[in-house]
């Protein structure tokens, strides 16, 4: 069974990289063409789906792979948002050199407390980060050029020319977040099947043989951290750019809507980030159509959507606490096994 | 001197309140091994629920009382409903050990859903029982009121009636040694199942107490909980985590520190000093002051 299994795999892994490159591309070029098909509103939720995909993403890295439940991801992106918006404001460079900047000091920030972080286990990670997620943001009223509540203002700048007039701004805020978050969804897709993501699961799954065969689980506990933060961190900046970069952006709830879409799309499964932004979105949106029949109540619209997700969180983690993508993968993996004694 | 005294008074009432949700945690870790992000939620319910009894009857005794009882049945139902599922299904698997925390805060998600859609998201206004004009010594006022005393005895009355039911029943026994050694005491005829829930139970109160003494003379909204549910984490933390007398102590210090920073530093330092401190004992002593080395393991 193992040997034909490898078998398959290294016939699988003929040349995974082009096929995964292949894949965001098409995926890319099809989302592209379908922002034009679509409504101003439509665009700027396909924005924000793009987004939340990628601090999913983030997530996904850090607890489905490396086993550290961090509820402080709105931590980081906070701190890439104000990174690429001071970055912005004072030096005015290219773009892309703001996003950069995003993502290494989010990164940064990520390895220093990712440092304490990789000595703590379960509970006690979660509540050190629900605190960073909790107290970081109020910083912003403590130095004045952080803007304190009403925050700053993160300028991308209106479309290059080249694009046409009719290229709006949200389809602008669209192309830099879709594109970005693709891009990062690659890179964190190679590194997840390359030799660091089988060392963060062998961590994960069992520390001690792990550190038996030779892994350093503390420190690549540290790495799998910064690479989060840093990947958080440029969620951060995209969604300050859409909206604004202030605390009220980057609240407790944020950091929950990101565990909940990473909950609810399968932990351990890159794949279901997309999906994790898709219900991150459409949930409200059916919250709102529902609230619509009961008289538009502002308690409902307020408290539907919530009810609604975390219902979802829990039965999840109740029942497939792997995400519905893994337990089917698992079940047919079982049926699979069935057949196959059957057979001999 | 007066002052140093003052800001010190404060925070041993606002500490208390720390403490009480500090052993709400506590409580909970030592029987099911889970730190309960829902606690805060659980109080938010139980606090509202006072909100609605001091509106309608006007008395603050009789809402105080249903509170905490509701509460104790908040957490008992949560135990033998939720996490007893839970404990089933996601024993093993890679996600194993951080689905409880998920699952609490599910449980924090649609407690605030359920509560925004009763009571709306608007702040309400609760009235506090007794007057929180400063006490007046010769011709000079000080912060520290009438509430602060109330907090401070009523805290420090659940907290001897939790003494005494640890130190001195059976009852109390049983708690105490399922949660040292939940095997030998199963062997001993302790139902070690029904002991989780008694400690949910227990800290449901306890979190309940905290809520309703947090609340008066401040806005109410289901959101207004979570300053405390971090606080509490952090006193459980310096505590140790498994230590009752340790989260009391824990919830003091904070509570008495904060106060200090509080008055000489200004708020804006209050998060930020919570945050470090949690940092610092997490990794210079994670056993906290009152812990049992090797007790972090979980």
């Amino acid at each position: 069974m193992l040997k034909q299994k490898r078998d398959k795999s290294s016939k699988r892994e003929h040349n995974p990289y082009r096929r995964r490159l292949l894949f965001f591309i098409l995926l890319g070029w099809g989302l592209l063409l379908l922002g034009d098909r679509v409504s101003e509103l439509r665009v700027y939720q396909g924005a924000l789906i793009a987004i939340y995909a990628l601090a999913i993403g983030s997530l996904i890295l850090l607890t489905g792979y490396s086993g550290q439940l961090s509820l402080g991801q709105g931590a980081f992106m906070a701190i890439g948002a104000y990174a690429a918006a001071l970055t912005q404001i004072y030096l005015q460079p290219p773009l892309i050199v703001t996003f950069i900047a995003a993502v290494v000091v989010a990164a940064l920030f990520g390895a220093i407390i990712g440092g304490g972080a990789a000595r703590l286990s379960g509970p006690y990670l979660a509540g050190t980060t629900l605190a960073l997620a909790l107290g970081l943001p109020t910083l912003a009223n403590l130095f004045s050029f952080l803007g304190g509540e009403t925050g700053l203002y993160f300028d991308v700048g209106i479309a290059p020319e080249r694009f046409g007039a009719e290229f709006t701004l949200y389809k602008w805020f669209f192309w830099i977040a879709a594109l970005a978050t693709l891009i990062m969804l690659f890179f964190i897709q190679n590194i997840l099947k390359s030799r660091y993501g089988r060392a963060w699961k062998a961590g994960r799954s069992n520390p001690a043989a792990a550190q038996l065969v030779g892994l350093q689980v503390g420190r690549r506990k540290v790495l799998a951290f910064t690479i989060s933060a840093g990947v958080a961190g440029l969620a951060g900046a995209l969604l300050g750019m859409v909206s604004l970069v202030a605390p009220s952006t980057f609240t407790l709830s944020l950091s929950f809507a990101i565990i909940t879409g990473a909950v609810l799309a399968g932990l351990t499964s890159l794949t279901g980030s997309i999906l994790g932004g898709l219900v991150l979105v459409v949930i409200p949106e059916i919250a709102e159509m529902v609230s619509g029949n009961f008289g538009e109540s502002e308690a409902v619209t307020a408290n539907f959507p919530g009810l609604i997700t975390s219902l979802l969180l829990i039965l999840t983690v109740l029942f497939t606490p792997n995400g519905p993508a893994e337990q089917w993968h698992h079940h047919k993996e079982k049926k699979k096994q069935k057949a196959l004694e059957k057979a001999h | 001197m007066q002052q140093v005294i003052n800001v010190f008074l404060i925070g041993i009432s606002i500490g208390s309140i720390y403490a009480l949700m500090s052993l709400a945690l506590v409580l909970v870790w030592r029987s099911t091994r889970v730190v309960n992000f829902a606690q805060a939620g659980q109080a938010i319910v139980t606090t509202y629920i006072a909100w609605e009894v001091v509106n309608r009857s006007g008395s603050f005794l009789m809402a105080f009382i249903l509170a905490v009882a509701i509460g104790g049945l908040i957490g008992g139902l949560v135990e033998s409903g939720m996490m007893r599922t839970l404990f089933k299904h996601a024993s093993d698997g890679p996600v194993a050990a951080v689905a409880p925390v998920i699952a609490t805060l599910g449980l924090l998600g649609v407690i605030r859903a359920l509560v925004g859609l009763i009571w709306t998201n608007e702040g309400k206004r609760f009235e506090s029982p007794v007057s929180t004009a400063g006490f007046v010594i010769g011709d000079t006022t000080l912060p520290f009121s009438r509430l602060n005393l109330l907090i401070i005895f009523t805290a420090a009355f659940v907290m001897i009636v939790f003494s005494i039911v640890f130190q001195r029943t059976n009852l109390g026994l049983a708690l105490r040694a399922a949660a040292y050694n939940p095997e030998i005491a199963r062997l001993s005829g302790v139902k070690v199942s029904m002991t989780r829930t008694i400690g949910w139970v227990f800290a449901g109160a306890a979190g309940a107490v905290a809520g309703i003494l947090l609340s008066p003379n401040d806005s109410l909204t289901p959101y207004s909980l979570d300053v405390l549910f971090v606080f509490g984490f952090v006193a459980a933390v310096i505590g140790g985590l498994e230590s009752l007398v340790g989260a009391v102590v824990g919830g003091l210090v904070l509570g008495v520190g904060l106060s200090f920073i509080t008055f000489y530093l200004g708020t804006s330092l209050v998060f930020p000093t919570a945050f470090i401190v949690l940092v610092v004992v997490l990794l210079v002593r994670p056993s906290g002051l009152f812990g049992v080395k090797g007790a972090r393991s979980a």
